[in-house]
C-alpha cells in the first residue's frame, strides 16, 4: 500500500514539467556560481569556487532561497486530494494512515532531494567549463560536494519539507504552508537583525536556532583564512552540530504531529473543511423545510438596468471592495502583516544602531530600516495575492457566473490592481506608523512626516505597484499560478545577477529606479529628477503590462492559448487608446531618462569604467618611473556653484626639478576628467591628449634644468548636467560640496588609479598588482607615500560660492568679501608647508567656535545636528593636549571639522581641515555608559593624522601606511582611554580583534606583517591598534610614546629620503627591554596567532577568609604565512593571567599579572580578597587569539 | 424568441461537442434533455458568452449573442451546472455586489430585488451567514437567486435541480415557472420529469446533435398506442425480445423486469399497451439514433 502511494506520487512528479523546471533552477545557479567569476555568493578573491567553503556557502544559500521549492513540492502532495475532492473517495477505503501519509511524504522527499541534487550536478559541471577561471578551481573532491549536500541541503529538505507537509496535512490549505515559510524566514531575519544590529560577538544561540543555517555558517567560519576555506569542511561539532540536531529534531516532531493528528476519515476531513457554519446551515434547513412553499403569485420586483460610465465606476468600486475584503479576510494576510509589524518594530528598535555604534534614529535611518525590512513582506503579499486574486474565481469555482457578468474586461483587471494597491497602501501606512512609533520608543521626537510621506508614498509604494503589475501580468499570461510565482521570485533573484554581469542599465531592468540617498543637508536633492523619471517610466511600463494582461485575461471557459490569443486581438484594439497613453507616458519618461543618462551624460557600466582604468594602466604604466618635476606650491582660485553642482577653477603649481637631469616633457593624469587646460610659463607644445584614458603629455621647448622651477598653469572644472543612472558624483551637492585634489592635475602616471581587485585584474588581462617596494628601496624611498608627484607644498587659495554658503579650503582665512551676489574667501597657509592634499568645501553651515591655547577650533555643521559638538570639541582639546605633550608641537593655529552629506561615509584629515560625514558622528548618541564613543575616537584619530600624515610622511614602500594609520589609531585609543578609562577600551579592542580576524579571512592577496603592510586596511587599522596598544601594555605607555617622539623628531618634514618602518621598528626596539624584544618580532614583523584557553578554574576559601583560585590554562602559539598556513611555534611568552569578580560584561579585576608561559599547559594559583567569579589567561584579549571567547572561565567553588 | 442557427463547436482535443444545431426557442420554459456529454452544457455556455462557437449564430430578438457579448451579459441570468462561492461573503452582500454588476444602480431597487430574491429562495434567515457555510441546497438556491437578479430576459439554468431534495426542487421549479412566462428560460436536465412538469417546449440532444424538438405533450401524443410493455422472466426471453423489437427502456417494477418496446402495431406475445410518457419519448429517440 505504501508502495502504491509512493510510486503513484513519484510518477506524478516525474510527469510534471514543474519538477524539471525546479531542478533546473538550482542546477543553473550552482553551475554559474562555480563557472563564472563573480556570480553567486562567492565573490572575487582567492577562495576556490568549488572548494569546500564555496560549495557549502552556495548550497546553503540556494537551499535557503529554494525553500519555496520545498514548499511547492511537499505542500501540494497532500493537498491535491483535497483540492480535487478525491479525499472523499480515498478515505472511505481501508487504507492505512502510515501508507497514505508516508507514501506522499517519502515521494516528496525523494523528488525534492532529486531537484536539489541539481546543486551538486550544476556545481560539478560548472568546474569543467572552458571559460571558468582555472586559478580559482580546485580538483574535484567528491566529498566536498557530498558533505555539504547531505549536512545542509538534505537536512534542510527533511525538516522544512516535513514541517510543510505537516502543516499542509493538518490545515489542508496551501497558503498556510507558504505562510509558514514566511514565518521561518522571519525567524532567520530576526536572528540576523539581532546579530548585525547589536554586533554582539556572542552568537551561539542565534546560530543554533538559525532555521536557514546562514547565520550559523557565517559564525562558524568567520575567522577562516583562505587556506582553511579551500581545504576545510565544517566539522560536526559546536554550533553546526547543535543547529543540525535541533532542526532535524523539529523535522521528526513535525512528522510525528502529522501522523498523530491527521484524521483519517472523510467525514472529519469534510466537516473540518466547511467549518461550523455548515452545521448551523443544516439546522436552519431542518427548521425551514417545514414551511409551506409559496406556490402562486411569485412576482419579483422590477428593476432598471443602467449601463454607462457611472455604472462602470460603481462596478469597479464594488468589485474592488469585494476583492479588498477577499484579501483582508484571509488569515494568512493577517499573519504575514503581523509578522511584518513585529519584524519592523524589532528592526526599528535597532535603526539607530550599526556596528555597535548608537546614533539617533533620525528619519532617514528609520525610514530606510522600516521600508527596507518591510519591503520583502509587501512584495510577498503583492505577489501572493496577485496570484490569489487572479485565480480567485477559478479557485472557488465562481468563474462561470463571474465571467458572464456584464462587467468590462478592463474593470475586472483594474479592480484587482486597485484592491492590491489599497492593501499595499494600508500596509505601507502601517509601516510608516511603525517608524514613527519606533522613533518615539527610542526617545526621538523630531518627527519629519513630510519625509516619511515622500519616501513611503512616492518612492516605496510605486515600487510595490510595479511588483503587483508584473505579478498580475505573469499570472494572466502564464496559465499556472505556481509557475508565475516562481518567475516572480526568479525575477528578484535575477536582477542582482544581471547587475553583476554588467547589465546595469536601469532602462532595461524592470522596476529598477535610480539609486538615491537622502541627506539631512540636502533632502533628496539632485536625486529627485532621476527618481521622478525612472519611477514614471516603470509605472508606465507596468501600465502597459496591465494592458496586455487585460487583453489576455481569461474570460469564459476557453483554455487554449490559441483561443485566448483570438480573444485578445479585439480587446487589444479596444484598449489601444489606453495603451497609447501608457506608451506616451513611458516613451516620454523613458526618453527623458535616456536623454539624461545616455546623451547628456555618457552611460558607462562598472565594467566599462574598469576597462578604462585598465587601459590607462596598459598604455601609460611605462611612465611610472619617468623623471618628472615635483609640485612644491599650489595656488588656486576656485568658484563653486552649489546650485548647479559644478565648479570651475584656475591656478598654478610650482614645479621643481629635483632630479639631476633636465626634464623636457611633463605628463599629466586627469583621472576625474576635470582638467580643461594646462600650460607653462615657457614655450611648450602638447604632444599627447588622450582624453579617453585620462592622459596628456607636454613637450617643453626649453627643458627644466635640475633644481630649476617653473609654473604650470591649469584650468579645471566639473559641470553636472541633467542626471545620471546612478554614479552621481558625491562630491557635488546643493548643500555640502566636498571635493579634493583629485580634481586637479596629477603630474605623471598615477599608480593609485590602478585596479587592485585581483579578479578584475585577471579579467582585464593585467598582471597581478605590483607589490609595493621593500623599505629602503633606492627609488621609492624618495617618493612621498601620499602624493607621489609632490613634495611638501605651500598653499594659497581664493574660493567663492553662493551668497548663502561658506566655502572652505586649508589655510588661514585672510579676507572674506561679497561681489555680485557671491561670497569669496581667501585662504593662505603662509610658510607652513603641507602635504599636497587639499579639499574644497561649501555649505550652509552653522559654526561652533572654541579655543585651545592659541589654536582656534571650529566646527561647521548642519543646523539641527548639535548633538555632539561639545564632545567633538572635547576630543580635539584632549587630543591636542596629549599629542603635543607626547609627540611634538601642533603645526597649525587652527583645527576645523566640517560636516558633509552622507553620500560618502568617512572622515578624512586634510591639513587643519577634517571633513566628517553627517551620518557617522554628528548624530551619534550614547545610550549606555559603556557604549563605544566612535565620534570621540574618530575625531581624535583624524586629529592625530595632523601628526601622523601631516608631519610624518613615509616613503612609498611597504609598511609606511602603518606609520600614519596605526599610529593615528594608537594615539586616538590613548585619548579615548583618558576620557573613558581602560575598561571601555578593552571592549572596543574586542571589536578590533573581531574585525582583524574577519579581515584576514577575506584577504584576496596575501596578508603582510604589520610593518610590511601595503594596501590592507584591516592590518593597518585593526591589527595596528591591537598591537600598538598591547605593546604599550608590555613596555609602558611612556616608553612607546618616547619611541614615537624620538622617531618623529628625527623624521618630521623629511623629504627624500622619506622614513620607512625600519627606522620605526628600530625606535621601538630601542625602548623595549631585551626579554620583550620578541613582542616586536611577533607582533610587528610576523603574523603570530595565539590559542589561549582557560581549561578549568576553581577556588577554595582559606581560613583567613580569602579565596585561593586554581586556574588551569593551555596556551599555543602559531605563525601564519600570507595565505593563512599555520606552523606551531614554541611558546616562551609573557601573558596575563587574572582573577575577577563581577559579570562577564563588567569584570572587576582582583588579580591581574603577567606570567612567563613556557609550556602549552600550566596551572596558576592566586589568592584574592573577594569572592571570585571568573579567571583566565589573557582575559582582555591583548594578544591575537582566534578563539578569544574561551580565555575566561567561570570559577567554581571546590 | 431565441433562434439558434447551425451552431457547432469542436474542442481543441477534437471532441465535437455540437454539430450543426438549430433551434427556435420562444419565451417560456424550454427543456433541454440529453445524456451526459450530449453537448447541453456546451450549448448553454455558448449562449452564456463563455464559449466561442466555431460556426453558427444565436440571436435573441435580433440581438446576436455571439458577437455582442456585453449586451448579452446584461440581459442574461445564468446558473452554471457547477459553481462555488466566495466562502467568506454573506449572501446579502454578495447579491448586492452582483446587483451592481448587473447594472442595478438605484440603491432602492437594489435593496428591493435582493431582499425579494432572498425571500423567494428562502435564504432570508441566513442572508448574513458566510456562503462558505451553506449546504449544497442552500448554495444552489443562492445560485438561483443570483441568476434571477435584474429581471433577465434570457435565463439559462444548467442542471439546476441536481443536488436538491424533493422539497427544494419543487420550490425551485415553482419559482422558475412563475418567472419564466415571458422570458426565454432554457433549462437543461437529464431528469425527464422536470421537463414534463415545467416546459412548454423541449429538445433532446445527444452527441452534439439535435434529435427532437417540440411540445412535450405533442411528442408524447406521437407515441400514443405505440408503446408496449411486458414483464420478462428470463435472460433468454429478454434477448429474444431485444432482437425482435426496438426496446425503449427496461426497468424494474415491483422487483420484476419490465421491457418497454416501440411498435406501431400490437406485437402480441403477451405485450400490453402502455401509456406513453415523456420518458418513452426520450429513450425512444435516444435509442433510435444510437448507431448500431
Amino acid at each position: 500500500m505504501f508502495k502504491d502511494f509512493f510510486l503513484f506520487e513519484l510518477k506524478l512528479r516525474f510527469r510534471s514539467i514543474s519538477t524539471y523546471v525546479f531542478f533546473l533552477m538550482p542546477f543553473l545557479i550552482a553551475f554559474f556560481a562555480v563557472s563564472t567569476s563573480d556570480f553567486g555568493p562567492i565573490g572575487a578573491g582567492k577562495v576556490f569556487k568549488n572548494g569546500p567553503f564555496a560549495l557549502t556557502t552556495i548550497f546553503l544559500q540556494l537551499t535557503a532561497f529554494g525553500s519555496i521549492l520545498i514548499a511547492a513540492i511537499f505542500g501540494p502532495s497532500i493537498l491535491r486530494d483535497f483540492q480535487e475532492d478525491t479525499y472523499q473517495l480515498l478515505f472511505t477505503k481501508p487504507i492505512s494512515k502510515l501508507a497514505y501519509l508516508g507514501g506522499h511524504w517519502a515521494a516528496s522527499l525523494v523528488t525534492t532531494v532529486g531537484v536539489f541534487s541539481g546543486l551538486v550536478w550544476g556545481a560539478m559541471a560548472g568546474a569543467f567549463m572552458p571559460w571558468a577561471d582555472r586559478t580559482r578551481l580546485a580538483p574535484i573532491h567528491f566529498w566536498w560536494y557530498l558533505q555539504p549536500f547531505l549536512s545542509v541541503t538534505v537536512i534542510q529538505i527533511f525538516f522544512l519539507g516535513s514541517l510543510f507537509f505537516c502543516v499542509a496535512a493538518l490545515t489542508r490549505r496551501i497558503v498556510v504552508v507558504y505562510l509558514q515559510g514566511v514565518a521561518l524566514f522571519a525567524l532567520y531575519l530576526i536572528g540576523l537583525v539581532s546579530v548585525i544590529a547589536t554586533n554582539k560577538l556572542e552568537r551561539f544561540w542565534p546560530s543554533v536556532f538559525d532555521s536557514l543555517g546562514l547565520i550559523m555558517f557565517q559564525n562558524v567560519t568567520r575567522y577562516w583564512t583562505v587556506v582553511e576555506r579551500n581545504t576545510q569542511l565544517v566539522k560536526w561539532s559546536g554550533e553546526f552540530l547543535y543547529n543540525r540536531l535541533v532542526w532535524t529534531g523539529v523535522g521528526f516532531l513535525a512528522l510525528l504531529a502529522a501522523f498523530v493528528l491527521f484524521p483519517m476519515s472523510a467525514e472529519v476531513l469534510g466537516s473540518r473543511r466547511s467549518s461550523k457554519h455548515a452545521k448551523e446551515a443544516r439546522e436552519e434547513e431542518a427548521a425551514e423545510s417545514g414551511r409551506p412553499p409559496r406556490r402562486f403569485g411569485v412576482e419579483l420586483p422590477r428593476v432598471t438596468q443602467v449601463f454607462g460610465s457611472a455604472t462602470t465606476w460603481k462596478q469597479l468600486l464594488s468589485m474592488t471592495r469585494l476583492r479588498f475584503f477577499n484579501i483582508v479576510h484571509e488569515v494568512p494576510f493577517w499573519a504575514i502583516a503581523l509578522i511584518m509589524i513585529v519584524f519592523v518594530l524589532i528592526s526599528g528598535h535597532f535603526a539607530g544602531r550599526s556596528n555597535g555604534v548608537e546614533v539617533w534614529p533620525v528619519t532617514y535611518l528609520m525610514v530606510a530600516v522600516v521600508s527596507g525590512q518591510s519591503g520583502l513582506f509587501l512584495v510577498i503579499i503583492g505577489a501572493l495575492y496577485a496570484g490569489e486574486l487572479m485565480w480567485r474565481e477559478r479557485d472557488v469555482r465562481f468563474e462561470q457566473i463571474h465571467d458572464s457578468l456584464p462587467l468590462r474586461d478592463w474593470a475586472d483587471f483594474v479592480s484587482k490592481f486597485l484592491a492590491l494597491t489599497l492593501v499595499e497602501t494600508v500596509l505601507a501606512s502601517v509601516v510608516l506608523v511603525c517608524g514613527l512609533l519606533s522613533q518615539a520608543m527610542e526617545g526621538y521626537f523630531r518627527f519629519e512626516l513630510g519625509q516619511y510621506a515622500k519616501e513611503i508614498y512616492l518612492i516605496y509604494l510605486p515600487q510595490m505597484l510595479m511588483v503587483i503589475l508584473l505579478a498580475l501580468f505573469l499570472q494572466t499570461v502564464l496559465g499556472n499560478k505556481f509557475v508565475a510565482h516562481a518567475i516572480v521570485v526568479g525575477f528578484f533573484v535575477l536582477i542582482p545577477v544581471l547587475y553583476q554581469y554588467g547589465i546595469e542599465n536601469r532602462l532595461y531592468l524592470y522596476g529598477e529606479i535610480t539609486p538615491y540617498t537622502y541627506s539631512d543637508m540636502n533632502g533628496y536633492g539632485h536625486f529627485v529628477r532621476g527618481l521622478f523619471w525612472s519611477i514614471s517610466y516603470w509605472i508606465s511600463v507596468g501600465g502597459l503590462l496591465g494592458v496586455f494582461a487585460v487583453s489576455f485575461a481569461r474570460r469564459g471557459t476557453e483554455q487554449s492559448f490559441a483561443s485566448r490569443l483570438k480573444a485578445a486581438w479585439p480587446r487589444m484594439a479596444r484598449l489601444t487608446p489606453t495603451a497609447t497613453v501608457f506608451l506616451l507616458l513611458g516613451g516620454t519618461s523613458g526618453g527623458v531618462f535616456y536623454y539624461n543618462t545616455h546623451v547628456v551624460n555618457k552611460f558607462r557600466t562598472a565594467e566599462q569604467n574598469r576597462h578604462r582604468s585598465a587601459e590607462y594602466e596598459r598604455r601609460y604604466k611605462k611612465y611610472q618611473r619617468l623623471a618628472q618635476p615635483k609640485v612644491t606650491a599650489v595656488d588656486a582660485e576656485v568658484d563653486i556653484y552649489p546650485e548647479r553642482r559644478s565648479f570651475s577653477g584656475r591656478g598654478y603649481y610650482t614645479l621643481v626639478n629635483h632630479t639631476d637631469k633636465p626634464i623636457d616633457e611633463v605628463h599629466v593624469t586627469d583621472s576625474r576628467e576635470s582638467v580643461e587646460d594646462v600650460n607653462f610659463d615657457r614655450p611648450f607644445r602638447q604632444t599627447l591628449g588622450d582624453k579617453e584614458y585620462f592622459y596628456a603629455t607636454y613637450q617643453l621647448d626649453k627643458p627644466l634644468e635640475p633644481n630649476e622651477s617653473m609654473r604650470m598653469n591649469f584650468r579645471v572644472a566639473y559641470t553636472s548636467r541633467g542626471f545620471k543612472d546612478g554614479n552621481e558624483r558625491p562630491e557635488f551637492a546643493y548643500n555640502g560640496t566636498f571635493f579634493d585634489r583629485d580634481y586637479f592635475p596629477f603630474v605623471g602616471y598615477n599608480q593609485s588609479d590602478e585596479i587592485d581587485d585581483p579578479v578584475r585584474r585577471r579579467e582585464e588581462k593585467l598582471a597581478p598588482l605590483e607589490e609595493m617596494a621593500a623599505p629602503g628601496d633606492p627609488y621609492y624611498s624618495n617618493i612621498n607615500l601620499f602624493t607621489s608627484d609632490s613634495e611638501w607644498v605651500t598653499f594659497h587659495s581664493i574660493v567663492s560660492t553662493s551668497a548663502d554658503q561658506i566655502a572652505m579650503a586649508p589655510g588661514y582665512l585672510k579676507r572674506d568679501w561679497t561681489v555680485n551676489g557671491r561670497r569669496y574667501f581667501e585662504y593662505d597657509m603662509g610658510s607652513t608647508r603641507i602635504n599636497n592634499f587639499f579639499s574644497f568645501l561649501s555649505g550652509r553651515f552653522s559654526v561652533k567656535r572654541d579655543q585651545w591655547r592659541d589654536v582656534k577650533l571650529e566646527i561647521y555643521y548642519q543646523p539641527g545636528h548639535e548633538y555632539n559638538l561639545d564632545k567633538m570639541m572635547d576630543a580635539s582639546k584632549t587630543g591636542l593636549d596629549y599629542y603635543e605633550k607626547n609627540f611634538s608641537p601642533f603645526q597649525f593655529q587652527q583645527f576645523r571639522v566640517l560636516e558633509y552629506p552622507r553620500y560618502r561615509q568617512f572622515a578624512q584629515s586634510f591639513p587643519n581641515t577634517v571633513p566628517f560625514a553627517e551620518g557617522i558622528g554628528f548624530i551619534e548618541r550614547l545610550k549606555k555608559p559603556d557604549d563605544i564613543d566612535l565620534l570621540y575616537f574618530v575625531t581624535a584619530h583624524e586629529l592625530a593624522h595632523q601628526w601622523w600624515g601631516h608631519q610624518l610622511i613615509g616613503s612609498q614602500t611597504q609598511g609606511s601606511n602603518m606609520m600614519s594609520e596605526s599610529l593615528a589609531e594608537y594615539s586616538a585609543l590613548k585619548v579615548m582611554e583618558k576620557k573613558y578609562g581602560e575598561d571601555m577600551l578593552r571592549k572596543d579592542l574586542r571589536y578590533e580583534l573581531d574585525r582583524y580576524l574577519r579581515g584576514r579571512g577575506g584577504e584576496t592577496r596575501h596578508e603582510p606583517p604589520l610593518v610590511l603592510v601595503q594596501r590592507e586596511p584591516y592590518v593597518w587599522y585593526q591589527k595596528g591598534a591591537l598591537v600598538m596598544y598591547a605593546l604599550a601594555d608590555y613596555i609602558g605607555e611612556d616608553r612607546v610614546n618616547l619611541a614615537l617622539r624620538n622617531f618623529l623628531e628625527k623624521n618630521r618634514y623629511a623629504k627624500g629620503p622619506y622614513p620607512d618602518t625600519r627606522g620605526f621598528v628600530a625606535a621601538l626596539r630601542e625602548q623595549t627591554p631585551l626579554d620583550l624584544q620578541y613582542v616586536i618580532t611577533d607582533m610587528f614583523e610576523s603574523i603570530v596567532l595565539y590559542d589561549n584557553r582557560a581549561v578549568t578554574g576553581s577556588y577554595v576559601e582559606t581560613p583567613e577568609k580569602k579565596f585561593k583560585v586554581t586556574l588551569k590554562v593551555s596556551a599555543q602559539k602559531k605563525k601564519a604565512d600570507g595565505s593563512g598556513n599555520e606552523t606551531p611555534m614554541t611558546i616562551h611568552d609573557l601573558i596575563d593571567v587574572g582573577v575577577f569578580s563581577g559579570t562577564k560584561e563588567h569584570l572587576k579585576r582582583l588579580n591581574l599579572h603577567k606570567e612567563w608561559i613556557t609550556q602549552e599547559t600550566g596551572t596558576f594559583e592566586m589568592v584574592v580578597d573577594e569572592k571570585p567569579t571568573f579567571a583566565g589567561i589573557d582575559p582582555y584579549n591583548k594578544l591575537i587569539d582566534r578563539n578569544p571567547a574561551d580565555n575566561l572561565i567561570e570559577v567554581e567553588k571546590k | 424568441m431565441l433562434s439558434i442557427r447551425n451552431l457547432a463547436k469542436t474542442y481543441p482535443g477534437g471532441v465535437r461537442a455540437l454539430r450543426d444545431v438549430s433551434l427556435e426557442i420562444p419565451p417560456g420554459m424550454f427543456g433541454l434533455i440529453g445524456p451526459n456529454g450530449a453537448g447541453k452544457s456546451t450549448l448553454m455556455k455558448i449562449l452564456a458568452t463563455l464559449l466561442e462557437p466555431d460556426t453558427g449564430s444565436a440571436t435573441l430578438d435580433g440581438l446576436d449573442l455571439v458577437a455582442n457579448k456585453d449586451e448579452t451579459r446584461r440581459l442574461l441570468g445564468y446558473l452554471p451546472q457547477e459553481f462555488g462561492v466566495y466562502p467568506k461573503m454573506s449572501a446579502v452582500d454578495m447579491l448586492r455586489h452582483l446587483a451592481v454588476m448587473k447594472g442595478i444602480t438605484k440603491s432602492g431597487e437594489r435593496k428591493e430585488i435582493v431582499e425579494g430574491l432572498l425571500q423567494q429562495t428562502n435564504l432570508w434567515d441566513v442572508r448574513k451567514k458566510a456562503l462558505g457555510g451553506y449546504s449544497g441546497g442552500m448554495k444552489q438556491r443562492f445560485g438561483i437567486a443570483q441568476a434571477l437578479l435584474a429581471n433577465p430576459r434570457l435565463i439559462i439554468v444548467d442542471e439546476p435541480t441536481a443536488g436538491l431534495d424533493p422539497a427544494e426542487r419543487n420550490r425551485f421549479l415553482n419559482l422558475l415557472s412563475s418567472i419564466g412566462r415571458n422570458v426565454v428560460v432554457i433549462l437543461s436536465t437529464h431528469i425527464v420529469e422536470d421537463v414534463r412538469e415545467l416546459c412548454s417546449r423541449m429538445a433532446i440532444i445527444s452527441s452534439g446533435e439535435l434529435l427532437l424538438e417540440g411540445v412535450p405533450v405533442e411528442t408524447i401524443d406521437a407515441l400514443k398506442g405505440r408503446v408496449w410493455r411486458k414483464v420478462v422472466g428470463t435472460e433468454a426471453e429478454r434477448e429474444a425480445i431485444e432482437k425482435a423489437f426496438p426496446v425503449i427502456s427496461m426497468h424494474l417494477v415491483g422487483g420484476l423486469q419490465e421491457l418497454r418496446i416501440y411498435s406501431e402495431q400490437s406485437p402480441g406475445q403477451g405485450f400490453a399497451g402502455a401509456e406513453a410518457d415523456l420518458e418513452d419519448v426520450y429513450f425512444h429517440h435516444l435509442t433510435r439514433h444510437r448507431p448500431n
